[in-house]
This record gives C-alpha cells, sequence and structure tokens, in this order.
C-alpha cells in the first residue's frame, strides 16, 4: 500500500493551492513526515501574508494517514491563561473525536481526557494535562498560530513550549510566528521553515490564478462576446494589470500578497470601464494604460479608511465617482456648545504659552498691546542668535496645566462676563470624555478629586483645529499665542 | 378643604397638562387615560428617520454576510449624548419585526481592559442575570460539552449565537471618544477574528470626526471596519420639534419669555443633549402647578364649590387684576369692580373668563409665530427665524412692531404675483379660522382671476412698489446730482395687482396687530403664564464654588449669630474675628498671601487673629483642622518646592 507515495499526492495538491510556496512545502513534508520521527518543537516563520498559517492548517487537515492535530489561534486568546485553557480543549476535542476510530485503546486513556476538571492556569499545569491526554496515544501535532504576538503572555511561555516535547515523546510543537528574535527559545537545535515574502513574479503568479470578470453584466450583443471568448480575455487582461499595478504602486506600498490583491481589486473596476462602455477592445492594454494612467498615479488608493466600501462587489464605474464614495459627503457637523469653543481655545492657550508669560498676555491693562508686541526689552535687538534652535511652540507637544489656570484664562479671553455656574464644570467633563481635553501625568493623576490636577489639550486639538475654533468664534487666535 | 383633596385637584390640573403628555412625564394620581391612543411622544419621534436608515443598514448587513469586514455604522450624534440611546430606539424599533438579532451596549466604563470589557459583552449579549464573579473566571458552558470556558471567551458568544440561530450581534459603542485608543482598536481586531463565526455588526456614536476616530485606531483595526455614516437630527432640529409639541393648540399654560429665554440660552451655551431642555420645561411646568396655587383654576372642570376662598383673596391680590380693575375705575364701572371684590361667584365667573380668552390670545400669537414663518419660508430670499426665537419675542410683546415684522411687509408687498400666489396658498394651507385671515380667501380668488387673465402674457405681474417698476435718474442741475425715483406708467392689470397686495398686508398687518399682544397685559396672565427666573436658575446653575468661597469668606452671612456680627457702620468688607470658624479664618488668610504660603507664617497670622487669651494647644488644634479641611476642599497642597510652605492651588472668582 504505497504509503510513500501518498505523502506526494498530498504535496502536489497543496502545490496546486499554495503556488510557489514549493520549497517550505519539502521541509514540512521531511519534517512532519508520519513515517519518521518528528523534531518535537518546531518553528515557522515569515513576514505577514506568506501562507504560513493557511498552509499548515491545509497540510494538518490533508495529512494521509490521517494524524490527530489542533490548531490554536493565539490572537483570540485574552490572557496566557485562555491560551493554555484552549490549548487543553483543543487538544482534548481532537483525542476524543478520534475516540470511535481507537475503540481498541485502552480504557484508561479514554477514562483520562473525561476526567479533565477544566482547569489550567499556569504552564506546569498544561504540561500535566497534555500528558495525561496524550499518554498511549499516536504521533500528535499541536499548532499555535502567532504565539509571539500573544496578550498578556507569562514571560516563560515561550521557552517552556520549546521544551514541552521533551516531556511528552509523541508531541510536536508547531510555532507559527512572525519574526523569531534570536535565541527566543533559549534552546538550540530547534529546526526553523522560513516562509519567505513573494517576490514580484510570485505575487503575479498567485494573483493572475483567479481574475476577475470584466463584465459583470453581460456585454452588448453587437461585441459579439461569448463566456469563452470574456473568460480567455480577462486571463489575458488581469496578469498585465496586476503586473501594471505592482510596478506602479505596490512594489513599494503594498508589497504583501493581501494588500496587493485588495489594491488590484480596489482599481480593476475602473480601470475596466472603458471597455465595458465599450470605448476599447479587451485586448488593447497598451492604450487602455495611458488612457487609465491616473490610477496608476493616485497613491489615495493605497491608504485605508473606516468609511470608503472597498468591496469589489460593489464597484464603481469611473474613478471621478470612486473619489467621490471615498469623501463621502460631509454630514453637517454638529458643533460645539459656545462655551465649549471658548474653553477649548482657553486650554490651547494654557497648553501652548509658557505659565510665566500669562500676566503679558491676559493681563486686563492698557499697556497690553505694545508690550505684546516686544517693544519693552532693552537687550533683544542686539542680540546673537541663540545657540540652541527653537522649536516653534505648536510644534511641540502640549504643556500642562492646572484647572484654575484654565478657568482664568477663559474669564480674561471671553468678551463678556461669565458667571461660572455648574454648566462650566459639566463642559469640562464632556469635553475630557470626548479626549478633547485630558488630565496629565503627575503624582495621583488618576484621583480627579485631586487638587491641583493637570490637564492637557488632547492630541486632536492642533494648531488648525484650534484656529478653526477660534475663526468660529470671531477670536483673534494670533494676538494670544506666545511665539 | 382638605389638603388631600386639594393636591387631588392639582393633580388632575397637572395630568390634564398637554406639555406633560406631551413630555413623557405623568405626574398626579389621576391620569386621564383618555388621551389620543395614538399620539406618540414627540421625543420618540425625533430620530425615527436616522432609526430606520440604520435599521435596514443592519438588514443589509445581514444579508451580505460574506464579507471579512465588520459593517459598522458611524453615527455622528454631536458633543453630548443624544436623549436616549439610539441603540435603545432601534432595540424598540426591532421588536416590532422580528428579526435574530441581539443588541449590545458597551460603554467606556464597562471596562478599563480588554477582559473586563469582553466579559461585560458576555455578559450583556447572554444576558447572564447574575453578576459574575471577578474571583472565578470560569463558566459552565451551556451546552453539554462538560468542558468550562472563561468567562471572557468570546466561545461563549458563539455557543450562544448558534444555539440561538441569531443573524446579528450589534455591538453598540456609546462613547467612542472616551476609549482608550488600544482598547478600542483591540475590541475591534477580536471582532473581527470572530467575523467568520459571531456575525459582529458595530455602531459607532461619534462626537467629532470620523478622522479623528481613523487617527486613533490602528490599521489593522481600520481595516476591519466597513462603515457607513449616519446622522442624528441636529439639536436646535430637534429644539423645535419639541417647542412645536409644547405650544400646539390647547396648552393649557405658557412659559414666558424670560424662563423660556434663559433654558434656550442654556441649551445654546453650554449643552445640546435635549434632556437638559425637557428637564427644564418639566421643572416649570410643575413649578406651576404645584407652586403657583391659582393654577387650580386651570382645571378645565372646576366648580365654584371647589375652591377655598383664600385662593379668591390671592386672585384679587395679582397684579393683573389689580390694573384691570384700575381700568374699569378710570370707565367709571365701579359697580363691577365692588361686585367682584366683595362676591367670590362673580370674581370665579370672572376667572374662568379671563383665563379662557387669555389662552385663546395666546393661542392665536402662536398662531401669528406661524403665519410670519409661513411667509418667510415662502418668500424667495429671506431668513426663516426660529420658532424658539419667535416665541420669544413674541411673549415678551416684541414681535409686534419689530423691525422683522416691517421688513416682511415691504417684502410681501413687493413680490411678483407668481410668489403672491404661493403665499396667498401657503397661508390658506394652515387654515386658521380667523375673522382677519377669513378675508385672504377673498384675496386670493380674486388674485387668481388676475393671474389667469395675464396668463397668455407670460410674465407674471409686477405691483407698484416692485423694483424693476421704478427708475432711478439722475440730473445734474447747477453742479449737483440729483436723484429722483421715477414709476414706470403701470398697466390696469398691475394697478389692480397692487390693490390686492395692498389689502393683503392690510388684512396681515391686522391680524399680528390683534394677535400679538403682550401677555403680561392679559387678566390674570400670573396663571397660564408662568415666567419665574430664580427657581430655574437655583435648580439648573447652581454655582458649587462660588457658594463654597463666598460661605468662607463671610461666614456670618450664612450662620447668622451675634458674636460676629460685623458694626452696622463698616458693613462692606467683612472683618477678621476670632469668633468666626477656624476654616473660613484660614481662608481668608489665605486669600491674602501668594502663591507659595509659609505654614508657620499662616499659624503665627491665625494665632493673632484668634488672640492671646485662648490656650495654645486649643489654637493649634483648631488651626490644623481648618488646614486639613482646606486641603480636602481642594484649595491648598504640599509642595515639593520649599519644604515648610503650601501652595495656595484655587483662586477667587474663577
Amino acid at each position: 500500500m504505497g504509503l510513500e507515495q501518498l505523502p506526494d499526492e498530498l504535496l502536489l495538491t497543496l502545490t496546486d493551492r499554495f503556488p510557489c510556496r514549493d520549497q517550505p512545502l519539502q521541509q514540512l513534508k521531511a519534517l512532519l513526515s508520519p513515517a519518521l520521527p518528528s523534531p518535537s518543537t518546531l518553528v515557522v516563520y515569515g513576514p505577514h501574508a506568506t501562507g504560513k498559517s493557511s498552509i499548515i492548517k491545509a497540510f494538518l487537515d490533508q495529512q494521509r494517514p490521517k494524524q490527530r492535530h489542533a490548531v490554536v489561534q493565539c490572537r483570540e486568546c485574552i490572557t496566557g491563561r485562555h491560551l493554555l485553557e484552549r490549548t487543553v480543549a483543543a487538544v482534548r476535542e481532537a483525542v476524543l473525536n478520534d475516540e470511535p476510530e481507537h475503540d481498541s485503546g485502552e480504557p484508561e486513556a479514554r477514562a483520562n481526557p473525561t476526567t479533565y476538571p477544566g482547569r489550567c492556569e499556569t504552564l506546569s499545569a498544561l504540561e500535566v494535562h497534555l500528558q495525561h491526554l496524550l499518554e498511549n496515544q499516536g504521533k500528535f501535532t499541536l499548532a499555535l498560530d502567532g504565539v509571539d504576538k500573544q496578550r498578556d503572555a507569562p514571560p516563560t511561555l515561550l521557552p517552556a513550549l520549546a521544551r514541552m516535547g521533551d516531556m511528552i515523546p509523541n508531541l510536536t510543537l508547531i510555532l507559527i510566528v512572525q519574526h523569531p528574535p534570536p535565541r527566543f527559545l533559549h534552546q538550540t537545535g530547534v529546526p526553523h521553515i522560513h516562509f519567505p515574502p513573494y517576490s514580484r513574479n510570485q505575487s503575479l503568479h498567485v494573483l493572475s490564478r483567479q481574475p476577475p470578470d470584466i463584465f459583470v453584466e453581460s456585454p452588448p450583443d453587437d461585441m459579439d462576446h461569448d463566456d469563452e471568448t470574456h473568460e480567455e480575455d480577462k486571463r489575458w487582461l488581469w496578469p498585465r494589470f496586476c503586473a501594471a499595478i505592482w510596478d506602479s504602486l505596490a512594489q513599494n506600498a503594498a508589497r504583501d500578497l493581501t494588500s496587493f490583491h485588495e489594491v488590484c481589486q480596489r482599481l480593476w473596476r475602473p480601470f475596466v470601464a472603458p471597455i465595458v462602455k465599450g470605448d476599447f477592445g479587451t485586448r488593447d492594454f497598451s492604450r487602455l494604460v495611458i488612457a487609465q494612467r491616473r490610477l496608476f498615479q493616485d497613491e489615495s488608493i493605497l491608504l485605508t479608511s473606516i468609511l470608503s466600501p472597498p468591496t469589489p462587489q460593489t464597484s464603481t464605474p469611473t474613478p471621478q465617482t470612486q473619489t467621490q464614495t471615498q469623501t463621502q459627503p460631509k454630514p453637517q457637523t454638529h458643533d460645539l456648545p459656545y462655551y465649549a469653543k471658548w474653553l477649548l481655545i482657553a486650554a490651547y492657550l494654557a497648553s501652548f504659552n509658557p505659565a510665566r508669560l500669562d500676566a503679558l498676555y491676559f493681563m486686563k491693562t492698557t499697556d497690553r498691546k505694545r508690550r505684546k508686541k516686544g517693544g519693552g526689552t532693552a537687550r533683544t535687538p542686539t542680540r546673537r542668535p541663540s545657540q540652541t534652535r527653537k522649536i516653534p511652540r505648536h510644534l511641540l507637544a502640549p504643556a500642562s496645566f492646572t484647572l484654575d489656570r484654565l478657568l482664568a484664562i477663559l474669564h480674561a479671553i471671553l468678551p463678556h462676563d461669565l458667571r461660572t455656574t455648574i454648566d462650566m464644570y459639566t463642559q469640562i467633563a464632556t469635553l475630557t470624555s470626548l479626549r478633547l481635553l485630558v488630565r496629565s501625568g503627575g503624582i495621583g493623576s488618576s484621583d480627579p478629586l485631586e487638587a491641583g490636577g493637570k490637564w492637557r489639550v488632547g492630541p486632536a486639538v492642533n494648531w488648525e483645529y484650534a484656529q478653526g475654533v477660534a475663526r468660529s468664534l470671531d477670536f483673534g487666535l494670533l494676538d494670544y499665542v506666545a511665539e | 378643604m382638605s389638603s388631600s383633596q386639594r393636591s387631588d385637584l392639582q393633580s388632575d390640573a397637572v395630568s390634564s397638562h398637554k406639555g406633560f403628555k406631551v413630555l413623557g412625564l405623568h405626574g398626579g394620581r389621576h391620569i386621564e387615560k383618555a388621551g389620543r391612543p395614538g399620539e406618540a411622544s414627540a421625543l420618540d419621534n425625533i430620530n425615527s428617520a436616522t432609526v430606520g436608515e440604520i435599521s435596514s443598514f443592519l438588514d443589509e448587513a445581514g444579508h451580505n454576510q460574506e464579507t471579512s469586514r465588520i459593517p459598522a455604522g458611524i453615527i455622528i450624534a454631536g458633543p453630548s449624548a443624544p436623549h436616549t440611546s439610539l441603540a435603545t430606539q432601534l432595540a424598540k424599533h426591532e421588536n416590532d419585526s422580528d428579526s435574530n438579532r441581539i443588541f449590545v451596549t458597551l460603554s467606556s466604563g464597562s471596562g478599563s481592559h480588554l477582559k473586563a470589557i469582553l466579559k461585560t459583552l458576555i455578559q450583556k449579549a447572554t444576558s447572564r442575570q447574575s453578576a459574575l464573579d471577578d474571583e472565578t473566571d470560569e463558566v459552565q458552558t451551556t451546552k453539554q460539552k462538560s468542558t468550562k470556558l472563561l468567562s471572557y471567551d468570546l466561545q461563549l458568544l458563539h455557543d450562544f449565537v448558534t444555539e440561538r440561530h441569531l443573524q446579528q450581534v450589534v455591538v453598540t459603542i456609546d462613547d467612542t471618544e472616551a476609549f482608550d485608543s488600544d482598547l478600542l482598536s483591540e475590541l475591534i481586531e477580536l471582532f473581527g477574528y470572530w467575523r467568520n463565526r459571531i456575525p459582529f455588526v458595530l455602531l459607532l456614536n461619534l462626537a467629532t470626526s470620523v478622522d479623528f476616530l481613523q487617527q486613533r485606531l490602528t490599521q489593522a483595526a481600520v481595516k476591519c471596519l466597513s462603515g457607513r455614516l449616519f446622522d442624528v437630527a441636529p439639536s436646535s432640529d430637534v429644539l423645535e420639534q419639541v417647542l412645536d409639541a409644547v405650544t400646539s393648540s390647547d396648552a393649557p399654560s405658557y412659559l414666558g419669555p424670560i424662563v423660556m429665554g434663559a433654558a434656550l440660552e442654556r441649551q445654546s451655551d453650554y449643552i445640546q443633549s435635549i434632556d437638559g431642555f425637557v428637564d427644564a420645561l418639566q421643572y416649570a411646568y410643575m413649578s406651576n402647578f404645584y407652586a403657583n396655587p391659582l393654577s387650580l383654576f386651570l382645571k378645565p372642570t372646576l366648580v365654584r364649590e371647589e375652591v377655598p376662598d383664600d385662593h379668591f383673596e390671592a386672585l384679587r391680590t395679582t397684579n393683573s387684576f389689580r390694573a384691570w380693575a384700575r381700568r374699569l375705575l378710570d370707565k367709571n364701572r365701579a359697580t363691577e369692580v365692588k361686585k367682584v371684590l366683595q362676591d367670590n361667584g362673580a370674581l370665579f365667573d370672572l376667572a374662568r373668563r379671563g383665563i379662557g380668552d387669555g389662552r385663546a390670545t395666546l393661542n392665536g400669537m402662536m398662531l401669528a409665530v406661524t403665519v410670519v414663518r409661513t411667509l418667510q419660508q415662502s418668500l424667495p430670499n429671506t431668513f426663516v427665524s426660529r420658532k424658539s426665537s419667535l416665541y420669544v419675542q413674541a411673549m415678551s410683546g416684541k414681535l409686534a412692531g419689530s423691525a422683522m415684522l416691517r421688513a416682511l411687509h415691504l417684502t410681501v408687498r413687493k413680490v411678483p404675483s407668481d410668489t403672491a400666489v404661493k403665499i396667498l396658498q401657503s397661508v390658506l394651507a394652515l387654515s386658521i379660522e380667523d375673522r382677519a385671515l377669513s378675508e385672504c380667501a377673498d384675496v386670493a380668488t380674486e388674485l387668481d382671476e388676475l393671474v389667469r387673465a395675464q396668463a397668455e402674457a407670460g410674465k407674471p405681474l409686477r405691483s407698484e412698489e416692485d423694483i424693476r417698476n421704478s427708475t432711478l435718474r439722475t440730473t445734474v442741475h447747477a453742479q449737483k446730482v440729483e436723484l429722483s425715483k421715477h414709476k414706470t406708467s403701470l398697466s390696469q392689470q398691475d394697478k389692480d395687482f397692487t390693490a390686492l397686495l395692498r389689502r393683503f398686508t392690510d388684512i396681515l398687518t391686522r391680524f399680528f396687530s390683534e394677535t400679538l399682544v403682550n401677555p403680561k397685559t392679559l387678566l390674570f396672565n400670573e396663571i397660564f403664564v408662568y415666567d419665574l427666573r430664580s427657581p430655574h436658575r437655583e435648580v439648573f446653575t447652581p454655582r458649587p464654588r462660588h457658594a463654597i468661597e463666598r460661605a468662607l469668606a463671610s461666614p456670618h452671612d450664612y450662620l447668622d449669630c451675634e458674636c460676629c456680627a460685623p458694626d452696622a457702620e463698616e458693613r462692606e468688607e467683612a472683618t477678621l474675628a476670632a469668633t468666626q470658624p477656624g476654616t473660613a479664618i484660614l481662608y481668608q488668610l489665605y486669600l491674602e498671601s501668594g502663591s507659595l504660603i509659609n505654614a508657620s507664617d499662616l499659624w503665627q497670622a491665625f494665632q493673632a487673629v484668634m488672640g492671646e487669651e485662648r490656650e495654645e494647644g486649643q489654637t493649634r488644634a483648631l488651626f490644623q483642622r481648618a488646614l486639613a479641611e482646606l486641603r480636602a476642599l481642594g484649595m491648598v497642597k504640599s509642595t515639593r518646592k520649599r519644604v515648610d510652605h503650601i501652595a495656595k492651588v484655587a483662586w477667587r472668582g474663577l
């Protein structure tokens, strides 16, 4: 019963599904071969979108003869303990599911899993559980996907996992990571399989396997297009289009396969729009590229946005309308209340003006104007340029201020008198919840009742924003900003 | 009459009030259930359009399950939270349609880290009643799996979804801005991972802008979302709707210009959610009904015997009654006045009549406001005033003869015939049964005839005042430029049209002068117009900081003790005295010092104020307590700059 050939068949189907991954597949086949002993730990690494997870999963699923295995997605685990619990649960499920086929197994082996108490809080507990579960079982493969990105992982997680195979001889642990630092397992001799990023030709090859349709609806009759020619045409056009995209946009900004694919999908409909309209034939690639060269120059397509619906189904026929959908019609803005705006301006000034100049800018004295223009000090004109270059204040991070300074500045800049009521404090609380004002560090900053607590303006309140708010209030912000 | 009877009567008056019903407030024990059943609360209908849109968005997202991105409805709701969360409105909306959805609302208070927030999410979604114990994270699954899952494992939610065959899990995030950016990103990414198993849909309430949100999220989280924008009604529109509901016909009592003005001003200055405004209205109505005994007369089915005698005495002391009596006496109709002064029955009739008339007048005034807005809407290039501002103007009696109204008249006189037809139609469409306005119908029919006659000419009729019918001529005479206006000669039709327009504006003038009266001149307006500023101010805009500062600075005003009463001559400045509370003394010393205060100096000054005769230990105890209190009030804190100093943190009058 050609045991040797079967993995080769597996390899064939897999190379068919995952082109350009021959080398890693060969290595996997050698290392995880059912006939040969496997290493206790195996590290699979490579950058984002190189097919690590899907290939491992497909490989394990399709292995003949069927081997027991489990795959755990570490990114779905919230804590280290969560990971351990899920690992035990996954292994247990895999073992139990296989149970009917292994009726001849010893009764203890079956009894053990059912007595699983459902608690696995430490790595040692995991060890014990796995030992119990895998006792007297055949080879078992456990893959931990993205284990280097595990949240709240205990510091000993990776080294401990790497030694798990030493304790449980029939376990093979596959760690799927992106960029393993040197000696991250504190162990030598662990085989690593590298999944290299796809090169230009490889990317194009992968993408060209599934060309999208040129015509969404059936083309007009006069173009005598049937399904066969359509199929042929899109097979011809799509790879060329992808190559053009790669050369113009993707090679610099969207090198990995998924983002490259996404960019191609997003631009495909606008690109073929003239063909659909009938202006160009399906094989007029060079003329089409020239006519549509704007598409290849517009880099805004590379930006991801929450709002743009980049699904290829809801495509837009022309680039004009596409840019329109991206910059959605702005809904009417909900303005801040009147005093909230003043508070924001006061907070901006408090953050970006040094406190020692407050008297200069906010004192309601008659000579304010003269002193503000810098006429007062005598030594300014002959001064040499200072040795240290001064960075404009508004480009620096906002400084913190006390609440009373904010209120004092507010009183100073308001064009009319203010009766401070509880509403003002509500406004401050609202602005804080909107992160336009934030509490800044210092001792006791977490306590809102701390006397003299410090505040800052939020990251969203920059010079442009403050200027806009000031303009809406007809307030000359420039007169009050120290520079 | 016993007090319980009295309160029954009051609550009758309350419950019959339309404003209460509209605002969803039910006071009193005898609530009239006979109100129109179909009348939904005005507040519920405010965002119905948006709710409908979002619901169809959810339906669409439900059909389009295969996308890997999470459909996200981004609701731009403005800086203040809407009066009821849109999610609850949605949930209510959804209850009618039978779809398999669950709604979960998360807010920034739901948890400070991912674990806590997932716990809340799962707990709310699976509506597990008992709050989960923090110590044990395990939860027995509903299925017979015999494995235990952690309480923050989304697998729980997944099991729940498959068990109930849910099509969508709608997660609403109320205050997106208040969330920690990292937390929100992690949450969204996690939802993205589970998207293929749990059909998540996100609804994000935003106060600022999408760009701001996008800046805060990680790239991966942004890639997980495919968003659509929704907009809720801006707060000013909501305000108008509420005002419409409150001032619609048969309102038994009205809010005066001062209260309404204050509430509106606060609305635009500080708050944007409609909650505050609704609260203000409710409070005003309650003040009128519970604190003004005369509001008893507003009860529609009141009979003479139910009214206690002292209420009639109170009626006779009202300003409007006195003014009415003075007017009658001036006209030598003393007998009428005498009768009302002596006979309670006559006064009762007068009060009922006065209130009925007054309310009718105010109702007419509201109609006049509507007419003004209708005119403004149908005239091209005219700014449509907000109903709220018109209301305040009308109620303070300033609308009649205002510049705006005069300008409106002049504009109406200048319009060409096609616009005039439109104006007349829209005014007639209001279907106001008023004597003055009923003549409009005649004008409209005549105008129709004129226009029909003119129809062949193909151009509209122009009135005499129309700017195109007068030319400006300049002549130079003796080196002076003279400007002279010349009317072009008008056709007969144009002349007729001008006359018609004049008639129309005359009707309008008469109508406005009849309806727009000053409510203060109406008899017994104290009963049906509530206009007291101070309760509103005290309740809605207290000044805690000012109160504390003032109490500390002049404690005598509050304690009213004899020991520290200042001399009658030097009244103005509160002086330091040993009899005052220690905290007050220390606060006044504190006010006089700079931003860093030497503790020893402060102690010596305190000792000097307290006097030598007291024991030092006692004084020191007082001092320490006072200092501790100032510190607890957040006025001083220790400073690292100088060890023996305290820092002044709060300044007076901010």
